[in-house]
């Protein structure tokens, strides 16, 4: 193996491969989606329709005023649920609010009424009706007429402060103070704080779940996009017979090897780009005031670590699909039988993303630990564990070891079959000639 | 073994699934030569240069290079270009000459200066940050005998090196491996085209089925099988009154008016020449030296 043909061959694959359209195009998007991911519950937030316009109508006991009074304190739909929004330091929003209340007085007969605000519901005049009766408080339903029934937060919001209005009638009824009550049955709220060896920070269980899940499919896509790759680039060369040029002088082996160094190098470019983003865009407080976002909601974070562990097993999936791609690729004659092999190397891919809603929910666990200690699966699963709760150190390295050894066989084997097949054209070779490659080449 | 030559082949055999491609075939290039491989088409040509690429395995036999076996190294000396011609389709025209200068030994700066002035030799300069499938054919063929020499090989072997160009472009190819043998390369090329030979080479290797059946000098190879090729010309039905003669072997046509007789016996001559004037008006009747074309016909034709 000669380094200077290797590296002159890997020079070509990378210039190659990042002057493509395609490679500009994902780089730029991916990060462009991340910046989505984190802004967009916000901006779907700000973008439910503004105000509700609904007529109660009250058919006794003063609930109605009670329940106007009440909905007129409702935040607008553009401020984050949960957050005061008069919190020092922060312009307060203009904002629209989120309803308008119209309390009318019980018509005679019931039918006629119903009929006539269902009209005004249709001709939209309102938005809505809901009726309020005696019996409300004893318990019974309270009918809701809208064109729509779907807005759920609205509807949410609307019931929730019926409840409390009810339930603060029912209580003075009974003789109790409703702000002792609403005092002492104060919820209590966790803060859920992730332990690791880099030190705990603050996060919520759903983002560190959303970052679990988007780093393994993450490395789940760039695995089986550059892996493809390889095998396009093999097929290319072998269909176009440059390859017989290129092997006059270097040696198989050396092809094979720059291909590999150079598209790899392709694909960390990328992820370097991505991860730099990435890691900005989660920064304490960046994305938080270059979004806008409140205080106080969580943006997923990412840690250098995580980080370097994704490159590392980046690289060693890599080199582990990429070797069964140029395999395939020289022991095919063109990319329909090419696919057809490679089909088949899927299921590699798939039974990990089967595998992760276990790991996720007990990294732990012992399915888990041995799944992500199959040199096969390991690039994956033990990227998933170190980012859900980071596995014991041996672990970890355990997993290299196995990888990286396991990694230099295949590449041996595959180096043996790309050889022999990379300049045999014709039909397509048998398992048996493929064993047959193996063992005399 | 000869130190002297560039290549040589022992007793080299390939089969592929039963069909013998080649068997037990030899081949001495000199030092300095221009040689011909010559042969019909299937005869074994671009299998015997896949083996001394080392692109094939022979079954069995000896491959020597340099007057030794062949060494990792002797890439960077020798220069192929393959039958079907291959290129990176989405590479740029100078980075496409380049790589393959840098794969061939040489330095970056090197094989980007050789690049620029190839492509200027070749009339390609204005095409150089195009996309090599952006070229046309002829130029696409151009680019990859560019990339054949740029490391300016001691060994060139073309396999086919004239199929597909027009005819400026066969003048051009044929210049440059003139050029090349005047620098006192080694240059094998393989051709079905006789002409083709006859002008460039100054030793051939006819192979047939898989076998050579003639080789040598070609000066050498026209003198002994000249001396019994007579051309004849005259008024009458020429071909009608040589057929059947006594001493006639074979009667080839030769132009509008005169056959080409070969004889069994060039003491025959006279013979015949009394009984074709007995029957036919002959206005001339003399020695010829050979086309390759005749030889290689009548070789192919005896060793079958």
């Amino acid at each position: 193996m000669r380094i200077d043909r290797v590296a002159t061959i890997a020079r070509r694959e990378y210039r190659a491969g990042v002057r493509t359209r395609g490679f500009w195009i994902s780089t730029v998007l991916v990060p462009v989606l991340m910046a989505a991911m984190l802004v967009l519950p916000t901006l779907l937030l700000m973008r439910t329709r503004a105000t509700l316009r609904v007529v109660v109508v009250d058919g006794g006991g003063g609930l109605g005023g009670r329940l106007a009074a009440e909905l007129a304190d409702e935040p607008g739909p553009g401020a984050a649920p949960g957050v005061a929004p008069d919190l020092p330091g922060r312009p307060k929003r203009e904002e629209a609010a989120r309803f308008a209340v119209e309390v009318r007085p019980a018509a005679a007969d019931p039918e006629a009424e119903r009929a006539a605000l269902d009209r005004e519901v249709l001709a939209g005049t309102i938005d809505a009706w809901i009726r309020l009766g005696p019996d409300t408080l004893g318990g019974s339903k309270v009918p809701y007429h809208g064109e729509s029934v779907s807005n759920f937060v609205t509807q949410r919001v609307l019931a929730d402060a019926l409840t409390r209005v009810v339930s603060e009638a029912r209580l003075t009824e009974a003789g109790i103070d409703p702000a002792a009550v609403a005092e002492l049955t104060r919820e209590v709220e966790l803060e859920t704080v992730r332990v690791s060896a880099e030190g705990a920070r603050a996060e919520t269980g759903l983002t560190g779940f959303m970052m679990a899940y988007f780093l393994f499919f993450l490395l789940y896509m760039v695995t089986l996009l550059y892996g493809q790759q390889v095998m396009n680039g093999v097929l290319e060369e072998k269909t176009s017979r440059v390859v017989e040029v290129v092997l006059t002088t270097a040696r198989a082996s050396e092809l094979m090897a720059g291909k590999l160094f150079g598209i790899c190098a392709v694909g960390l470019t990328q992820l370097g780009i991505w991860f730099a983003t990435l890691l900005a865009l989660t920064a304490p407080g960046l994305a938080a005031s270059l979004l806008r976002l409140p205080a106080g909601a969580s943006v997923p974070s990412l840690s250098l670590g995580v980080t370097l562990h994704f490159l590392a097993h980046f690289v060693l999936g890599f080199l582990l699909f990429a070797a069964l791609y140029a395999a395939i690729g020289a022991a095919s004659n063109d990319l329909r039988e090419a696919q057809q092999l490679a089909s088949g190397m899927v299921i590699l891919l798939v039974l990990p993303a089967v595998m992760a809603v276990t790991v996720i929910n007990d990294p732990d666990s012992v399915q888990a630990t041995v799944m992500s200690l199959i040199p096969l699966f390991t690039p994956l699963l033990m990227l998933l564990r170190i980012v859900v709760k980071t596995p014991p150190w041996w672990q970890i390295a355990l997993g290299y070891a196995t990888t990286a050894a396991f990694v230099a066989v295949l590449l041996a084997l595959c180096a043996r079959i790309y050889r022999v097949g990379i300049l045999m054209y014709g039909k397509r070779p048998t398992l048996a000639e493929l064993g047959r490659w193996i063992r005399h080449s | 073994m000869n130190g002297n030559l560039a290549v040589e082949l022992v007793g080299v055999r390939k089969a592929f699934d039963g069909h013998l491609a080649v068997d037990d075939l030899s081949l001495a290039v000199p030092t300095g030569s221009v040689f011909g491989l010559l042969g019909p088409n299937g005869a074994g040509k671009t299998t015997t240069l896949r083996i001394l690429m080392d692109i094939l395995g022979p079954d069995r036999g000896e491959v020597r290079l340099f007057g030794r076996p062949r060494r990792d190294e002797d890439g960077a000396r020798i220069g192929y270009m393959p039958e079907e011609r291959g290129l990176y389709r989405k590479m740029q025209v100078d980075e496409q000459l380049a790589f393959l200068g840098e794969l061939h030994g040489l330095g970056r700066a090197r094989a980007r200066q050789l690049t620029r002035e190839w492509l200027a030799r070749l009339g390609l300069a204005e095409r150089a940050k195009a996309k090599v499938e952006a070229l046309s054919k002829g130029m696409q063929q151009k680019l990859q005998l560019a990339g054949t020499v740029l490391h300016d090989p001691e060994l060139l072997i073309l396999d086919e090196p004239f199929s597909g160009l027009d005819p400026i472009n066969q003048g051009l190819f044929r210049e440059l491996i003139a050029d090349f043998s005047r620098r006192g390369r080694t240059i094998l090329f393989s051709t079905h085209v006789m002409e083709h030979a006859e002008k460039l080479c100054d030793r051939i290797a006819l192979i047939a089925r898989g076998r050579v059946v003639l080789s040598g000098e070609l000066a050498a190879i026209k003198r002994e099988r000249g001396g019994n090729v007579w051309r004849v010309a005259g008024h009458g039905d020429l071909a009608g009154a040589a057929q059947g003669l006594a001493g006639v072997e074979r009667v080839l046509a030769a132009g509008e008016g005169a056959v080409r007789l070969v004889l069994a016996d060039p003491a025959a001559a006279p013979r015949v020449l009394a009984a074709l004037a007995g029957a036919v008006e002959v206005t001339e009747f003399r020695s010829e030296e050979p086309d390759l074309e005749t030889i290689f016909v009548r070789t192919v034709h005896d060793a079958n």
